[in-house]
């Protein structure tokens, strides 16, 4: 639950047809008011990547990948340093706000895990 | 009735040379069951460095072996076999890639399913191959390059055969080698026709049953091919990286081996069958300190031959056998490859490598049609081989100082 993705009800909530209705617009208003987009990042830019596993899937990204990541960090600390967001014409849209580092996340935590299990097996005799 | 019949298998079993090759659903099957403890199973793939499309990718199939496949991590597959107390290993050849488990007899049917998922399922992934592979496909070339017989060796490949047999074990020191270039050489390699399998120490129907249900998945389009092996020779001189000073000659000849030149390697040889002798051959009168080692290397439809550590006394040799050799001599030389021939099928990686040459070609694999052409090696042939080898362009190599050496100063 406290990996490095964070705890979330997003699977509870897409289970359930209502819930979804009703909580997706309010999910799409609230990724656009908190404003990372309009710095040209990605959700995924702002995961906290001073944990192993994060660092880890960090090296599996393709080298475009980690250009683009790169190009995102330094633009946006560069409108941090001049308190002002992007043009409008540079905020990230929403069809590009997708999660490119949960995915490598997600395998090195079910490697960890499985590490973990083959470190933990107890041998029986058949 | 049951004694007379376990005792007619026996014989039956003696009479059988030592492994006959069944071809179950496109995939060539051998085994040897001498009721030995442990059991090991080879996967042997014709991807070896001649077939390969881009320089290294071969080493790195090699180095990808039993990484994560589509039922079982590359975790999953090191801790499962050390539970069952088996040995992975994956070898390259210039024709042949192996993939081999050994195992207690009892734990067959899980290792043949992990040497035959790695073939039919292997996952490939980026991560795994920048984060695993390249590391070893890298330090495979960094040792190749501290080993000067070793280098020598490779440098001589290329200069004798330029591509095919020319192309290196080893990937170049900097490669562009990518995920992609080792799946598709995979894709192209891993076909039911380019697969054999040998068994040692498992009985032949097991094994035949199991590898009927494993391969069932392998693909079976068109495999890699190598154009026919053709000889060039050249000189070249390396600088070494420390080690001996190392000077190769070889010779090549194209065809498929001749026993003449098992015969000449043995007739070469300074390895003394007694401890404490200096041996008979005409090496054994050099100076204590230096030594020729014949290097014989057969392949398909070509053969490299060749003395390491050579000097002018390793070209006085060879060509005082190219002149005439005396029936004694010729005797004990012939005796001395046959017993070296029959010693390797003992053991394992010899037996595989006996097969693994005889595997694809027909349905026979025997050590006895190997012995019986050395037998028919006579003094005329014998000297025939060796001035045909001298009357070719040497191959000539040195690893070391500038000092060594050229191949006319010693008189090729």
């Amino acid at each position: 639950m406290f990996g490095p993705l964070g705890a979330t009800l997003a699977p509870y909530v897409q289970s359930s047809r209502t819930l979804s209705k009703w909580i997706t617009p309010v999910a799409h208003w609230y990724a656009n008011a908190s404003g990372w987009r309009k710095y040209g990042f990605k959700y995924d830019d702002l995961l906290v990547e001073e944990n192993p596993q994060v660092q880890r899937a960090l090296g599996r990204l393709t080298p475009a990948e980690k250009f683009d990541r790169a190009y995102r960090l330094k633009r946006a600390s560069q409108q941090s340093v001049l308190h002002a967001p992007l043009p409008q014409s540079q905020w990230t849209p929403e069809s590009e706000d997708v999660r490119y580092l949960k995915p490598p996340v997600v395998d090195v935590m079910k490697e960890e895990a499985e590490r973990f299990k083959w470190d933990n097996a107890i041998v029986e005799r058949k | 009735m049951l004694a007379a019949r376990a005792s007619s298998r026996n014989v039956q079993r003696i009479a059988r040379s030592f492994a006959t090759v069944i071809d179950t659903t496109g995939v060539k099957v051998a085994a040897v069951d001498h009721n030995q403890p442990t059991s090991s199973v080879t996967v042997l793939v014709k991807a070896g460095s001649r077939f390969e499309p881009k320089e290294g990718v071969a080493n790195a199939l090699k180095n990808f072996a039993f990484k994560s496949t589509t039922g079982r991590s590359a975790i999953g597959t090191v801790r499962e076999s050390e539970l069952y107390g088996g040995v992975l290993y994956s070898t390259l050849g210039r024709e042949h890639l192996a993939l081999t488990a050994e195992f207690l007899r009892e734990d067959a049917p899980y290792f043949v399913d992990v040497l035959s998922s790695f073939v039919t399922s292997a996952k490939f992934t980026r991560h795994e191959f920048e984060e695993y592979v390249a590391p070893l496909v890298a330090s495979d070339t960094e040792a190749a390059t501290h080993d000067p017989a070793t280098r020598a060796i490779e440098v001589a490949h290329g200069l004798a055969f330029r591509n095919g047999l020319g192309q290196s074990l080893f990937a170049p020191e900097h490669n562009e080698l990518t995920v992609a270039d080792i799946k598709s050489y995979a894709a192209s390699a891993f076909s039911k026709g380019n697969i054999a399998v040998i068994g040692t120490g498992i009985d032949p129907a097991t094994l035949t049953g199991l590898v009927e249900k494993a391969f069932e998945k392998a693909s079976s389009n068109s495999s890699p091919s190598a154009p026919a092996s053709k000889y060039f020779g050249g000189e070249t001189r390396l600088a070494g990286n420390g080690g001996p000073q190392t000077v190769f000659i070889g010779f090549g000849t194209t065809g498929a081996p001749s026993s003449e030149l098992a015969a000449l390697s043995a007739h070469l040889s300074p390895t003394p069958s007694v401890k404490w002798s200096k041996g008979l051959s005409p090496f054994s009168s050099l100076p204590e300190g230096t030594s020729v080692q014949p290097v014989y290397l057969p392949y398909s439809d070509a053969t490299l031959f060749g003395l390491l550590e050579a000097g002018k006394a390793a070209v006085a040799a060879l060509k005082a056998a190219a002149q005439g050799i005396k029936a004694e001599e010729l005797k004990s030389a012939v005796a001395k490859a046959k017993f070296a021939a029959a010693a390797n099928v003992d053991t394992r990686e010899g037996l595989i490598n006996a097969l693994g040459s005889k595997i694809f070609g027909g349905a026979e694999a025997s050590v006895e049609s190997t012995l019986s052409s050395l037998d028919a090696v006579n003094a005329a042939a014998f000297s025939k081989a060796a001035a045909s080898l001298l009357s070719a362009k040497p191959t000539y190599v040195t690893v070391g100082e500038s000092s060594l050496p050229y191949a006319d100063e010693l008189g090729l």
